[in-house]
């Protein structure tokens, strides 16, 4: 019975969402609009209340659901085990929140129904990449994933949202190719003749070892090819640009679920697929790896360069997602558990932060960072969740983020330590220290891309120094500015808002400042698989 | 007196847990803490009564008090970090406190210094980390000085000692029951528990459940650094920048003269007094924890010392601005102290006893402490009545008001070294250790250089605090009105008796100290009385009235500060009872080495050394001060002259290119040209060369034909044919033609009108040549060819098979 379960989450949202398509004219004659999103908001909870009473119910065992066969092995099946239940976990805690946030965001769009719709497929969806049970169900998921969210891109219906989408499904498409090469290859040396995920890898090791360096090539491919999804350099550029879409969209599809998604294969398919006995040391190992740290070095560097708001949170994304792949391409159990740490830790900073450009966007309609003098004093709730994620995203100890740094670092440096017999030449001799120093200057970039909207919301007088920079305006007018930058009301928007992002910022504090248990339940996955 | 009163360990906090001990160095510096905070609390109250801010300015002066009290209390290096970066953000605040654009910019420096330290200190914590597998601080210091003394990986007998310190540690929290020391081959201090909670977990001796995930095996070097001792090296040194940007070591002491002006003075006072002082607590921790008896680190932190001081002190001398010059003198009083940690190190190197000098460097701790929360206050009494800070404006400002001459006094004679005042006993010490080691190593010209800079700068000491003292305190202001507006600022006692009771007779009033400081109070309490009785409404008249006669000093500020400076010459004048006892309290945090014996400060071998000071200190301030820095105001008065050229600033001239220029140039100039250029041109490239071939590919068979019709099925060039050569259509034609005109000619048909044809033989010719352009076309084809081919290929088969069947 509990097995059978493990299908219902994942096409409970999604049949609702094609019902909802299907009824959207109904819907939009009769003006039912809010009645929809109440109960859009119920099935998303009731969703999510299931999954959490499926991964209590998981206990130690991994019970597994074939849904059916599409030809020989090659089976749709479900499995809960621990990376799957952590990503499902994470996956069903956000969603309903941030439906909830959607209400307000989406409160004067014309076409409601048909966002919430795609809005819930993708939940079902990305449930689908969690608990897939082996390779060809995660690809399968993985695909649908770019089409049930492509319309939540073009949602906004211009030119530019056009040209994003075809730029998203470009690249979306064209990396699941490449990743399907992976899964031809897993499928053809597997030990078990299915692709099911066993931790530690399932490559017959003798099959392997005779095509070592095909394997290897084939898993760099497959690598950049749902790296896509991870926005890996050079393959990033769909992101920056997706963030034309509604604020919800991008802060849980581009901040966590459809990037996370992609990072989560990776660790998937690296973890359980190839394995990291096969990989550990070779050269396939550096390449990803150097891959992952170019990418935080350049979107660090390009999100200082960037004005657009959400445009620079996107560029933070970019960098930080190399941050898991980096942890991902450590193949170890401590690169694993750093991984997944800094995917949960991320997922809630940056959807966090999103959540605030959003509520900035929709109260005030400012899209740029000069707009921003004063806000903190304007909207101070917002602001302050603002605040606290971005000193998490720096790595500021009693945050998250923190946490999950220190582990990235600690994790490579004692791949380091562990190289240092020779194992890995010498560029692995060097690339885990270079990963540390690298990360460090991504967090002195995360500093300056972060505080200083944090500054300009808090410290108003950075308008008076621009002025006497320029060498215009008398201090007279700029204090007049400053002025009515406090003095205006409050601007706070309502519960639908504020609550999402309170709830993000007291998880960031409490991981940060008591990460134990998750740590510990992330080191038994790493424990297992690493 | 290595007494430990608390040790609480938090485990899992942070993910690595917290460990807090209150020994006895830590005990006084949260004495120290608690006493500065209170006072400048205190002063806060009227210094920011008129500002808006307040709210924020209080949320944030009482987070950095708790995060600095965590620094001083961590006794794991990890902790030490959390609470170092809390309070680094907390105090950004203070600096920017004021919106102004000097302010925002100051604040900038200060902060970008705190971040890149915290990210340089925490690559050093993470190579030790990856080297130690724990940052405690009391189990560093034993492993470092296996790695130093070449005994690393640890032998079995170390492991027991590293144990030890681990097991004290431990019991002391109560958690013995998880230790499990194994004293067996080697590295064998740490014990592998499989199984409880997963496979790769290990336990380090049971210490800190949360370093269980981490798994790390310690004990092996870094690949990356050839040996242990480099990587130890290493670290030290990254966490000594990180450390030395906060304590404004040079140099990376640019953020002190900037942030310090800028700040509320209250701030100011903490910011120079406690918070520069985290950054020598870590020092202290690197210094004598990991390379405690390492000769070349004693000499670096000595170096850096002995350069920091006379910077400080120089550009101190320098500074017309009473905050500034107080900010500089920090430098080069944190600069006396890193001398004393360097000679700490470099005593012990050569195996001698180091406690003079790890005396006088805690002893020079605390005492600056004290020195600079009086002397910023007092700067903050200046700055809160005239909004100003240069020494030309403030002139003559503190003249006729005791209470605020007094405090100053006390600040002055104690950073000044003055014997009987306790600044004298920690110089003292820290001198006779430079001495001390001198004569151990023969006295080469180095050390003797080394003392002369000591005392230099101590004259120089005498001469910048001279400047201030005689510029607020003795000289009268260049603008008289300005002088008599401030002399009527003087408190409720002394308007009194100096502005209304006919001001001049200052003879009257001129008593003791004490006895003015205790009419004061009194004073104080009945203005207080007053102040309360007074029914709101006439509060506003009264501070009309006050603005009128304006006091310049609360009694409640006023008591908070002379209080506070008279603890100055109480400590001094009671060396032997109050300020040994607290060096006996703290020294074992420095690992002192050799007994305490007492020392005679006022011998006449020490104050020598004071004399040397305070009369290098005379001589510059009359020739440099009064001779050199002071120009005539063209109305016949001297004025202090800003002589620092503008241009030479560290800062300025080289840290912001780097960082603001040359970074981002690089990085900006990589990045922008990769994202501009790079991938649009690999995707252009891509795509014209995909296209290419495609086209290539899809016209392949073309380019095979023609190919074909070059070579093999090359054409023969078409024969010239007669033009006359359509016979059949001429002959056929003909006929038909001469058939139609005879049918023409017929008698009977002769009458009707036959239409006009055309002749046929034209019509036969075009059909002929049509005929024969097909049959060429066919011919010429390659499909012709084909069909050719195929009908020899059937006639063949047929062939074949009639042949089989025929045979």
């Amino acid at each position: 019975m509990y097995d059978r379960l493990l299908a219902v989450p994942v096409f409970l949202p999604i049949v609702a969402g094609v019902a909802l398509l299907a009824m959207n004219g109904w819907i939009r004659r009769e003006k039912r609009e809010r009645t929809m999103q109440w109960l859009v908001e119920a099935l998303v909870l009731i969703n999510s209340l299931l999954v959490a009473w499926l991964i209590a119910g998981c206990g130690g065992r991994s019970g597994s659901l074939v849904l059916f066969r599409l030809y020989g092995q090659l089976t749709v099946m479900f499995r809960m085990d621990r990376m799957g239940s952590f990503f499902a976990g994470l996956v069903a805690f956000l969603w309903p929140l941030a439906t909830l946030y959607a209400f307000e965001y989406m409160e004067h769009d014309e076409r409601r129904p048909a966002f919430f719709a795609f809005y819930t497929i993708s939940y079902g969806v990305t449930l689908g990449v969690a608990l897939a049970g082996n390779l060809v169900t995660m690809y399968v998921f993985y695909e649908m994933l770019t089409f049930a969210t492509f319309p939540l891109v073009m949602h906004p219906m211009t030119t530019e949202a056009a040209r994003a989408t075809r730029q998203y499904l470009y690249y979306s498409i064209g990396g699941a190719a490449f990743a399907f090469i992976g899964l031809v290859t897993v499928l053809a040396y597997s030990a078990t003749g299915t692709t099911g995920f066993v931790p530690g890898g399932m490559l017959d090791p003798a099959a392997a070892a005779e095509h070592r360096n095909l394997i290897l090539f084939v898993y760099v491919l497959a690598f950049f090819g749902f790296g896509v999804k991870a926005a890996v350099f050079p393959l990033h550029d769909w992101l920056p640009k997706a963030a034309v879409a509604p604020t919800p969209v991008t802060a849980l599809l581009h901040a966590v679920a459809v990037v996370k998604s992609g990072a989560f294969a990776v660790l998937r398919f690296t973890y359980f697929s190839f394995g990291t006995a096969l990989l550990r040391g070779t050269w396939a190992q550096w390449i990803v790896m150097a891959a992952a740290l170019v990418t935080i070095t350049y979107a660090s560097t390009m999100a200082v360069k960037e004005v657009h708001f959400k445009r620079r949170l996107a560029y933070s994304t970019i960098s930080n997602l190399s941050y898991i792949l980096f942890g991902a391409s450590m193949m170890s159990p401590l690169g694993l558990a750093a991984a997944l740490i800094h995917l949960l830790a991320h997922a809630f900073m940056k959807i966090s932060a999103f959540f605030c450009a959003g509520a900035v966007m929709h109260h005030t309609g400012k899209n740029y960072i000069y707009e921003l003098d004063g806000m903190g004093y304007r909207m101070p709730v917002t602001f302050a969740c603002f605040t606290v994620s971005s000193l998490s995203l720096m790595g500021i100890p009693l945050f998250a983020g923190f946490i999950s740094k220190w582990s990235l670092c600690e994790a490579a440096l004692s791949l380091g330590n562990e190289m240092g017999g020779g194992a890995g030449g010498a560029v692995g001799r060097v690339l885990p220290y270079i990963g540390v120093a690298v990360i460090l200057y991504s967090a002195l970039m995360t500093g300056i891309y972060m505080l200083s909207v944090v500054v300009r919301a808090y410290f108003p007088g950075v308008v008076q120094q621009m002025k006497e920079a320029v060498g215009g305006g008398s201090d007279g007018k700029a204090a007049v500015i400053v002025s009515q930058g406090k003095s205006e009301a409050n601007q706070d928007p309502s519960w639908l808002m504020l609550l999402p992002l309170v709830i993000f910022a007291v998880v960031i504090v409490a991981v940060g400042i008591h990460a134990g248990p998750v740590l510990r339940f992330l080191a038994l996955i790493g424990g297992e698989a690493g | 007196m290595n007494q430990v009163w608390m040790d609480v360990v938090i485990p899992g906090f942070c993910g690595m847990g917290m460990h807090l001990k209150l020994d006895g160095f830590r005990l006084v510096y949260c004495v120290v803490a608690v006493l500065m905070w209170t006072v400048s609390g205190i002063f806060s109250r009227e210094y920011m009564a008129h500002y808006a801010n307040r709210k924020r300015y209080y949320i944030f002066f009482w987070a950095t008090f708790a995060a600095t009290v965590g620094v001083f209390l961590s006794a794991n290096l990890f902790t030490t970090f959390i609470f170092f970066e809390i309070m680094s953000f907390t105090s950004y605040v203070w600096v920017a406190f004021d919106e102004r654009s000097a302010s925002l910019k100051a604040a900038e420096t200060y902060l970008a210094v705190a971040v890149i330290g915290g990210m340089v200190m925490l690559m050093g914590l993470f190579l030790l980390y990856d080297l130690f597998g724990t940052l405690e601080i009391e189990e560093i210091s034993v492993l470092a000085d296996a790695v130093m003394s070449g005994n690393w990986p640890l032998q079995a007998s170390d492991a027991l000692s590293v144990a030890a310190a681990e097991g004290a540690a431990v019991s002391a929290a109560g958690q013995t029951a998880a230790l499990v020391p194994q004293p067996q081959g080697a590295v064998t201090a740490y014990s592998v528990i499989g199984g409880a909670d997963g496979p790769t977990s290990v336990w380090i001796a049971g210490k800190l459940p949360e370093l269980a995930w981490s798994g790390s095996t310690p004990g092996t070097p870094g690949s990356f650094f050839p040996t242990a001792k480099a990587q130890l090296y290493t670290a030290g040194a990254l966490m000594l920048f990180g450390f030395g940007a906060k304590a404004g070591c040079f140099p990376l002491h640019i953020w002190l003269p900037k942030a310090h002006p800028e700040a509320p003075a209250p701030a100011s006072a903490l910011l120079s007094g406690i918070l520069t002082k985290t950054g020598v607590f870590g020092i202290i921790v690197v210094s004598c924890g990991l390379f405690g008896a390492d000769h070349s680190w004693g000499l670096l932190i000595a170096v850096l010392g002995l350069i920091t001081m006379f910077v400080g002190a120089f550009l101190a001398v320098f500074s017309i601005n009473l905050k500034r010059t107080l900010a500089c003198s920090s430098i080069s009083q944190i600069g006396f102290i890193l001398t004393g940690i360097g000679m700490a190190c470099l005593l012990r190197s050569i195996g001698e006893g180091n406690t003079l000098a790890v005396r006088g460097a805690f002893l020079h701790m605390v005492n600056h402490s004290l020195f600079k929360l009086v002397l910023f206050l007092c700067a903050g009494a200046v700055y809160m009545n005239l909004h100003k800070l240069d020494l030309n404006e403030i002139r003559g400002f503190g003249r006729k008001k005791p209470a605020l001459m007094f405090a100053f006094l006390m600040g002055a004679l104690g950073i000044g070294g003055i014997p009987l005042w306790n600044g004298y006993v920690s110089k003292t010490l820290i001198h006779e250790s430079i001495v001390e080691y001198m004569e151990a190593v023969g006295g080469p010209w180095a050390w003797r250089l080394a003392e002369w800079v000591f005392l230099f700068t101590g004259g120089m000491t005498v001469a910048y605090m001279l400047k201030l003292f005689v510029a607020v305190f003795v000289e009268k202001n260049a603008d008289p009105k300005l002088q008599e507006q401030y002399d009527g600022m003087g408190s409720e006692f002394a308007r009194k008796h100096f502005s209304s009771g006919n001001g001049k007779d200052a003879k009257t009033v001129r008593k003791g100290k004490g006895s003015e400081a205790k009419d004061h109070k009194g004073a104080a309490k009945n203005s207080a009385a007053m102040e309360y009785q007074k029914p709101i409404e006439k509060l506003h008249a009264s501070e009309a009235a006050n603005d009128a006669h304006h006091v310049y000093m609360r009694p409640e500020t006023t008591a908070a500060l002379v209080i506070a400076a008279a603890i100055l010459p109480v400590l001094g004048l009671t060396a032997h009872l109050s300020m040994d006892r607290i060096a006996d309290l703290g020294q074992e945090f420095f690992h002192v080495q050799g007994h305490a014996h007492t020392v005679a400060y006022l011998s006449p071998a020490n104050l020598k050394g004071g004399a040397i000071s305070i009369c290098i200190g005379v001589i510059l301030y009359f020739a440099v001060i009064r001779g050199l820095l002071m120009e005539p105001d063209g109305a016949g008065n001297r004025r202090y002259a800003d002589r620092w050229p503008s241009w030479l600033d560290l800062e300025n001239l080289i840290y912001r290119p780097i960082l603001q220029v040359a970074l981002p140039a690089v990085f900006g100039t990589v990045f922008g040209f990769l994202d501009r250029y790079l991938v649009p041109a690999a995707t252009t490239a891509f795509l014209t060369v995909s296209t290419f071939v495609g086209r290539v590919m899809d016209s392949g068979v073309d380019w095979l034909v023609r190919i074909a019709r070059l070579t093999t099925h090359k054409q023969v060039p078409a024969v010239k044919e007669p033009h006359d050569s359509d016979l059949a259509a001429h002959v056929i034609g003909g006929v038909i033609d001469a058939a139609r005109a005879f049918r023409s000619r017929l008698p009977w048909k002769r009458r009707e009108k036959l239409p006009v044809r055309e002749p046929a033989t034209a019509r036969l010719v075009r059909r002929e040549e049509q005929f024969k352009g097909n049959m060429h076309l066919i011919q010429e084809s390659f499909s012709y060819g084909l069909m050719l081919v195929c009908v020899g290929l059937c006639v063949t088969l047929i062939y074949l098979i009639w042949g089989f069947l025929g045979w």
